[in-house]
């Protein structure tokens, strides 16, 4: 079986689903979410909810309706709607980067492996981290020395090394790396992700990078889901779109 | 120059700061982590010494740590002896007096690291005192510079609260601040002119260390 084929399939029934209502400021979010492929993305418009449902997710919504519920190999569930988001054992991504400003990148990357009771340093781990997002000639630099690109390989490389998740949050996460290296990564990434079993859950605005992912998409309007599906048939539209736009 | 009255005086500011630096710092951090009424409270009540007269604090303190009171004679039947007129009673004097020093510029430094980072920090698995430890600490640090400095230079001009609590018994609780008080009582002018030219200059040279490590630097922080 191809990689791609891996992703769209359903390996597992609903590892993840989520029951979101809420109202943040003038977004009312009314979602109900299962995710069942290993690499779901959320598309959708600017305010939609889209990194609302992410953090949800990572548990950065207190005093929200928002039930998480993860279920097994063995498809036990567990409910993990009041666990903090330490111990959730979710990896997220931040669109903004958020790097430790006081922090190299090697402390950045090693960040949560240094600060977790529940992990051993490993290494291999952090190794493979640095190699995947390209870091090797950065690890000595301080955030305030990296550019755009830079912070948001670091920003992807320190959720990657989180020991052991069982779900990975990534919020845009090419934005300001150019299109040769996002494209080299994305690749190594993914393949790296399906063959640990980690499930992942993008939000992207860009459909040729949906496409690349064949992911199951997630469409979002206005704090609600208005169509899920495989990417070729729920983002035909948008891929038309833009064929059209390029001739 | 009044060599004991410098002894005391610096003792007694590395002693509040000491103090302060850790009482202050849970409490600074419980006022800048919500902003609830009960912490605005709080908030208040520890900005008074800026507002009040220092006899004020220092009439409180004499009158309430002393016989008259429940809390005085409690503490008296701990301690043995009444805390005025003692240095430990200008410790108590001057931690009262000097918390605003210590404990706004911690809720400003707290207030101002970023929420994005502690809730970064978090998702990657560490504890809320690790968090504390690794984030919010290292990103405090010119907070507890300007806090340290400023209540140890606060500390070491005090008077109305000092003399209140401690009185001016030489060697024992008479303060740079007060010998200069005595010193003009004397009209020993030239003595009083060498000691407020040490504090003018003590002062200075802690200001001007808080406002250069308040500067941009040149190291890992932005």
């Amino acid at each position: 079986m191809s990689n791609s084929q891996a992703s769209v399939a359903p390996p597992l029934w609903h590892h993840h689903r989520l029951q979101l209502r809420t109202t943040l400021g003038a977004l009312a979010l009314d979602i109900d979410l299962d995710l069942t492929t290993m690499w779901t993305v959320i598309f959708g418009p600017s305010g939609s909810g889209k990194s609302t449902i992410l953090r949800a997710l990572a548990g950065l919504l207190p005093n929200t309706n928002a039930n998480l519920i993860r279920q097994d190999d063995d498809r036990n569930e567990h409910n993990l709607t009041q666990l903090p988001p330490r111990d959730r054992r979710i990896a997220y991504a931040p669109q903004q980067p958020s790097l430790f400003p006081h922090l190299t990148v090697a402390e950045n990357v090693t960040f949560a492996q240094r600060s977790s009771s529940h992990s051993m340093f490993s290494e291999q781990n952090i190794n493979e981290a640095v190699k995947l997002f390209r870091l090797e000639d950065l690890t000595h630099r301080y955030p305030k020395n990296l550019s755009g690109g830079e912070r948001q390989r670091v920003n992807l490389a320190r959720a990657f090394a989180v020991p052991n998740p069982q779900l990975m949050l990534l919020d845009e996460p090419f934005t300001g790396i150019d299109r040769p290296l996002r494209d080299a990564i994305l690749s190594d990434l993914r393949s790296t992700l399906l063959s640990r079993g980690i499930p992942v859950v993008s939000v992207t605005h860009d459909v040729e990078e949906a496409f690349r992912l064949q992911p199951e998409v997630v469409i979002l309007r206005d704090g609600r889901i208005v169509d899920q599906g495989y990417v070729s048939k729920v983002l035909a539209d948008e891929r038309l779109n833009l064929l059209n736009a390029l001739r | 120059m009044d060599l004991a009255a410098l002894g005391l005086t610096l003792r007694l500011a590395t002693v509040t700061t000491v103090c302060l630096l850790i009482l202050g710092t849970p409490l600074a951090f419980w006022i800048s982590s919500a902003r609830t009424f009960p912490r605005r409270i709080a908030q208040a009540a520890v900005a008074l010494p800026l507002v009040l007269p220092p006899t004020v604090l220092g009439f409180y303190l004499l009158v309430w740590l002393g016989p008259a009171r429940a809390p005085g004679r409690a503490l008296i039947h701990l301690i043995g002896h009444p805390l005025a007129f003692t240095f430990s009673g200008l410790v108590v004097g001057s931690v009262l007096y000097s918390l605003p020093f210590a404990v706004q510029p911690l809720v400003l430094a707290f207030s101002h690291v970023d929420r994005n980072l502690t809730d970064v920090a978090a998702t990657l698995g560490a504890s809320p005192l690790t968090i504390f430890r690794r984030v919010i600490l290292p990103l405090s640090r010119t907070g507890f510079l300007t806090a340290a400095v400023l209540t140890f230079a606060h500390t070491v001009g005090e008077f109305g609260v000092v003399l209140m609590i401690g009185g001016d018994i030489p060697g024992l609780t008479r303060t740079l601040s007060i010998s200069i008080y005595d010193q003009v009582q004397e009209l020993n002018y030239s003595a009083a002119d060498r000691t407020a030219l040490l504090l003018v200059v003590l002062s200075f040279l802690a200001l001007l260390l808080v406002y250069w490590r308040s500067l941009p630097r040149e190291s890992g922080l932005v």
